[in-house]
């Protein structure tokens, strides 16, 4: 796990930071430099929201070695209430209770681990919200 | 001058809980002798994506949401914690950046058992009071470990507390703060040591009774209060029945003390635990309320504080993410999910 991609997308990952087009409206995730709509370079920093709703989901049981201990594990499409979709873990919930459409917020996790001595990777994931 | 205290806090506790009688079925024990005994029924669990530093960032959230002000005024961010994820680098930094409170800023992890979040509590107040800063955020947090079939094991839970401190819409002034501290080798982990270690019964009189209580009569002492000018106390809770005792032997009722009493149902939150107990009186205060705080952490030490609650505590009592809501918010696991939640088998 490299220190320097840690580093680089530690603002999304904690935050939630994408960016919003100053000139088509555009809003996106993850950060990039331009607009992925029409392409212009005229992009500020924009905080997703925290609440959504599951459009999609489904169960990850094989895995890269850094995040095995958490198999299985639910992934989800989430659609926030500005509108952006995102992928992300969906966690407190037992996998049988998961429904599309049901309300979730953001909160901090870890993502993964990096054996017992390396970095440990923390960002956003889901859970419903009661 | 405007006085020193708390504007906003916020708390956190893990979902997952192991009851009592789950941890005393594994081991062949009583679990009507051992829920008589601790008073706790069941205790807090993190969920294996959980650490010191989700959960300070979910408490630090908390506050901050509750709050409602700009997060580049905070000056400091302490964050008290025995089982902080790295041994060399800081949880309060990822808190920082967490919160988008990077860059302007002091930061650092505090270490004393179970009293280190109280100890930050004090360095925000005198900095605060010093105008050094505008606000700090003191955070107690912990994901304790207990080795299995310890008696540590029906107790040893999790959870979080953030408070923000400043000068500035207060809702709870400080009054007053006093420390009593020994060198006391009542609990203790080495450095490596995955479990820590204690003192039995030792840990008791001579380390939580002796520093408790003492540092409580002082404080008291110096303001010339008596437990009957408080409404509410807490005191740190390795269980339920050490605080009752405190309360009863400094001559606070249980009707003081029992709001505060978190402990029953997610166990000794640690370094969180003193401060969730009184987040949750924060929940319920009304205006001109006074509020008594003890900590302990072994080795040993207790803050003692006295709060009085302002006007301002209207503003900010409405919020929904609240200690009963995280009390609430539950689910039973057994004992192998445990074993496995906690990295026990490695």
């Amino acid at each position: 796990m490299e220190p320097p991609k840690i580093w680089r997308e530690k603002r999304q990952r904690y935050l939630g930071i994408g960016v919003k087009c100053l000139d088509c409206d555009y809003k996106a995730f993850p950060l990039t430099s331009f607009c992925p709509s029409c392409g212009s370079g005229n992009v500020q920093e924009y905080k997703l929201a925290e609440k959504g709703r599951i459009i999609q989901f489904t169960q990850v049981n094989q895995t890269s070695n850094d995040m095995m201990a958490n198999v299985p594990y639910a992934i989800g499409i989430i659609e926030l209430e500005d509108g952006i979709k995102v992928t992300g873990q969906i966690v407190d919930i037992d996998y049988s209770l998961i429904e599309i459409g049901m309300p979730v917020r953001m909160v901090l996790r870890v993502l993964s681990k990096d054996g017992t001595e390396g970095l440990i990777k923390y960002g956003f994931k889901f859970i419903p919200v009661d | 001058m405007s006085k020193v205290g708390i504007v906003s806090y916020g708390s956190y506790i893990p979902k997952y809980r192991i009851k009592t009688e789950e941890i005393a079925k594994v081991w062949e024990e009583d679990s009507k002798e051992i829920v008589n005994q601790l008073q706790v029924n069941s205790k807090s669990v993190p969920g294996p994506d959980e650490d010191v530093i989700t959960m300070s960032v979910e408490s630090a959230r908390n506050a901050i949401n509750r709050w409602g002000g700009n997060v580049k005024d905070i000056g400091a961010i302490y964050v008290g914690s025995e089982s902080h994820p790295y041994a060399v680098k800081p949880t309060a930094t990822f808190v920082a950046a967490a919160l988008d409170a990077e860059e302007s800023l002091t930061a650092a992890d505090l270490e004393f058992a179970c009293k280190a979040g109280t100890a930050g509590m004090q360095m925000c107040f005198g900095l605060a009071k010093s105008d050094m800063i505008e606000y700090g955020l003191a955070i107690g947090a912990d994901s304790s470990q207990a080795r299995p079939r310890d008696p540590l094991e029906y107790t040893a839970g999790a959870g979080s507390a953030a408070f923000l401190i400043g000068k500035k819409r207060v809702i709870a002034e400080l009054e007053g703060t006093y420390s009593l501290t020994t060198d006391m080798p009542d609990f203790w982990r080495r450095e490596g040591a995955i479990y820590p270690s204690h003192g039995n019964r030792f840990t008791g009189s001579p380390a939580y009774f002796k520093h408790v209580i003492e540092a409580s009569k002082k404080l008291m002492e110096q303001l010339g209060s008596r437990p009957s000018d408080y409404k509410y106390v807490t005191f740190h809770q390795p269980n339920t029945k050490f605080p009752l005792s405190a309360a009863r032997m400094l001559g606070f009722s249980k009707e003081q003390i029992d709001l505060s009493l978190v402990c029953k149902e997610i166990g000794n939150a640690y370094s969180a635990s003193s401060m969730i107990g009184l987040a949750n009186i924060l929940n319920y205060s009304s205006p001109g309320d006074r509020i008594f705080v003890t900590s302990y952490g072994s080795g040993a030490g207790s803050d003692a504080f006295s709060f009085l609650v302002t006007d301002m505590i209207e503003e900010v009592k409405s919020y929904p993410l609240n200690v009963d809501y995280y009390v609430n918010r539950k689910k039973y696991i057994d004992y192998g999910v445990y074993v496995r939640f906690k990295g026990v088998l490695r």
